[in-house]
């Protein structure tokens, strides 16, 4: 491939197909790249992109739907810089442009026959819907799948109307929560009110032989995390997926360092127990 | 006895062959006293006796400022025309060839960085040897002086011994041959320096000196001027950012020197900082440095060159720490 295809240097185009927004500051957008036959993009849950928005600049974002949909690929974003706020201006069919996929993923393979418990924070949702969404179509392969989701309150709930389709699933169990709020019925979901790791300790799931995918801002891993372990599942067994600013993708730049580990090209997906005693991991 | 000895008068033919191989650049002190990698031409004096540039030539391989994407609307991002003209830098001292082995690793390892690979490719070394002033500790110099370069220039009472070391060396050896004297090849020079063996031992160790109550002095200290990385001839991070032109169209997106003691060096989107402080920026250069991360994980990458010790307006040094540990012994 020469350098000027090499999709984790150049950015390529893509077309913006569909815009959903879930709150006033975050959208859903489901992007398809331009001539994919060539470029057929496949990826891992946990990976994730660099998007690029002309004369804005690029921004990494995880990939928040499943792998193959039919060569297009979704994407969760919320305004919270200028690029995502150019962003938020396109509509379908505008363009934007794309860089890989990078990092590592969640290791599914070594996942085969475990229960999974995903326990998402916030925007911490997009990485694990892509995986919750990949877990289910090869439901066959494990064994108890539950989500845990805490917000803020309930108008940050993302994904409500999939979240009522997935709570009426009998092959998976879901756990909402928020910070703020009373306790109320959220057209057809039913919603805790309290912290996730409050949640975690009044719910019934099997911890042995489970595997923990957790998402979140930093905080939530800081009272989570000793919560899991309490709970018999050991910090190999605790996979995180790390926020960091990372600017190339490719493990240059130098931004994205956990310890000796680098965010983009080690991660953005560790095992707690690579990520203990290193100071500012988490 | 080879003709290998280049004479103290006959620098000047020696600067006027190696221009016909490329544009010369070199350590100049230049009108605002400062020494510097400059072109140099008529008029212009190489120095051959400096104890270090301000800059590092790591502006050679990674300026300051680097076009790295081009985008028009109809032709989407694109990379720059690579022409870099043929370069000839001489006058480097180990310590910096060092440098430049060590960027070559991060940017041209396992996976190759085309605007790099192409400002390498048409440059060419010329190493010269050097004697420590008080602020340098660079390790054992015969590495360099025989792989680190195209050609070395080792001092002599009688002026320099010249040493080639690739095909692209030979050649300009050879081209020198008219103007050069017999002279006994010196075997490469090797020195030792108890610092350095430290520093390398400590590193083996994996060692953060987390406890050490210098993090907090340093930290109390620092102004965050990034002066220290600015001038290190190993640090290399570097920011993306992208310039949209007037025309509301076409953009520009560069490659900046970024430093990791600048307080947004660690920020995330919202705000959330992983690196808010300075002693954890401290250490967190202190990983890079002497412990590596990512590709370069487990390569300290100081190559003893001084230059942070000189420049730092505060006097902070990190040597401090791995000084603490041997007077504990």
């Amino acid at each position: 491939m020469s350098d000027s295809r090499d999709m984790t240097i150049v950015p390529l185009p893509a077309t913006i197909m569909g815009r959903k927004a879930m709150t006033a500051d975050t959208a859903l957008y489901r992007l398809i790249l331009e001539n994919s036959e060539k470029d057929r993009f496949d990826f891992n849950p946990g990976q994730f992109i660099q998007l690029s928005v002309p004369s804005g600049g690029e921004v990494p974002i995880t990939l928040a739907g499943p792998p193959l949909l039919q060569n297009s690929f979704e994407l969760c974003v919320r305004r919270v810089g200028h690029v995502t706020e150019m962003l938020h201006h396109l509509l379908p069919p505008d363009r934007v442009w794309v860089r890989g996929p990078f990092g590592n993923g969640f290791p599914l393979r070594e996942w085969t026959g475990r229960n999974i418990l995903l326990i998402a924070g916030g925007l911490g949702i997009a990485p694990l819907r892509s995986l919750l969404y990949t877990l289910l179509m090869h439901r066959g392969d494990f064994g108890e799948i539950t989500l845990m989701y805490g917000a803020r309150e309930t108008s940050a709930i993302l994904f409500k109307d999939e979240l009522v389709e997935l709570s009426g699933r009998r092959d998976m169990h879901l756990f909402l929560t928020v910070d703020f709020a009373k306790e109320e019925s959220l057209g057809g979901l039913t919603c805790n009110t309290g912290l996730l790791p409050t949640l975690l300790k009044g719910v019934n799931f099997s911890s042995t032989g489970t595997v923990a995918a957790v998402c979140g801002p930093p905080a939530l891993y800081k009272c989570l995390l000793e919560e899991l372990q309490e709970l018999g599942i050991p910090a190999e067994l605790i996979y995180l997926s790390l926020e960091r600013r990372m600017k190339c993708g490719i493990g240059l730049c130098c931004h994205c360092a956990v310890g000796d580990l680098f965010c983009c090209s080690d991660g953005p997906v560790f095992r707690y127990s690579q990520l203990k005693g290193i100071s500012g991991a988490i | 006895m080879t003709r290998n000895l280049l004479k103290h008068d006959s620098i000047s033919d020696f600067l006027e062959i190696l221009a016909t191989w490329g544009k010369l650049h070199g350590p100049v002190l230049t009108d605002d006293g400062v020494t510097a990698f400059r072109p140099l031409g008529p008029g212009i004096d190489l120095l051959l006796d400096y104890n270090r540039t301000l800059v590092p030539p790591k502006k050679y391989l990674l300026p300051p400022r680097d076009a790295v994407l081009f985008f028009a609307p109809n032709e989407g991002y694109r990379q720059p025309a690579a022409a870099v003209p043929e370069t000839i830098l001489v006058g480097l001292h180990p310590c910096d060839l060092q440098g430049i082995a060590y960027l070559d690793k991060a940017f041209m390892g396992d996976r190759i960085d085309p605007l790099y690979r192409a400002r390498r490719t048409a440059l060419t070394l010329i190493g010269l040897s050097c004697e420590p002033d008080e602020y340098c500790f660079c390790d054992d110099l015969s590495v360099t002086e025989t792989h680190g370069c195209d050609l070395f220039m080792r001092r002599s009472p009688d002026g320099f011994h010249l040493r080639s070391n690739t095909p692209k060396g030979k050649a300009i050896l050879d081209s020198l041959t008219p103007i050069l004297a017999e002279g006994e090849p010196l075997p490469a020079d090797s020195r030792t320096c108890d610092m350095a063996a430290e520093i390398r031992q400590a590193s083996d160790r994996g060692e953060t000196f987390g406890e050490s109550e210098l993090w907090g002095e340093f930290a109390g200290l620092c102004l965050s001027c990034g002066a220290c990385s600015l001038c290190c001839p190993t640090c290399y991070c570097f920011d993306i950012r992208e310039y949209g032109a007037l025309n509301g169209e076409t953009a520009m997106r560069l490659r900046e020197w970024d430093n990791c003691l600048f307080k947004d060096h660690g920020e995330v989107a919202g705000g959330f900082n992983f690196r808010k402080n300075r002693q954890e920026r401290f250490q967190y250069r202190f990983q890079h440095k002497y412990l590596g991360f990512g590709p370069t994980r487990g390569i300290v990458s100081c190559v003893g060159c001084g230059r942070c010790r000189v420049v730092c307006p505060v006097g902070i040094d990190l040597l401090e720490l791995f000084k603490e540990i041997e007077d504990e012994r």
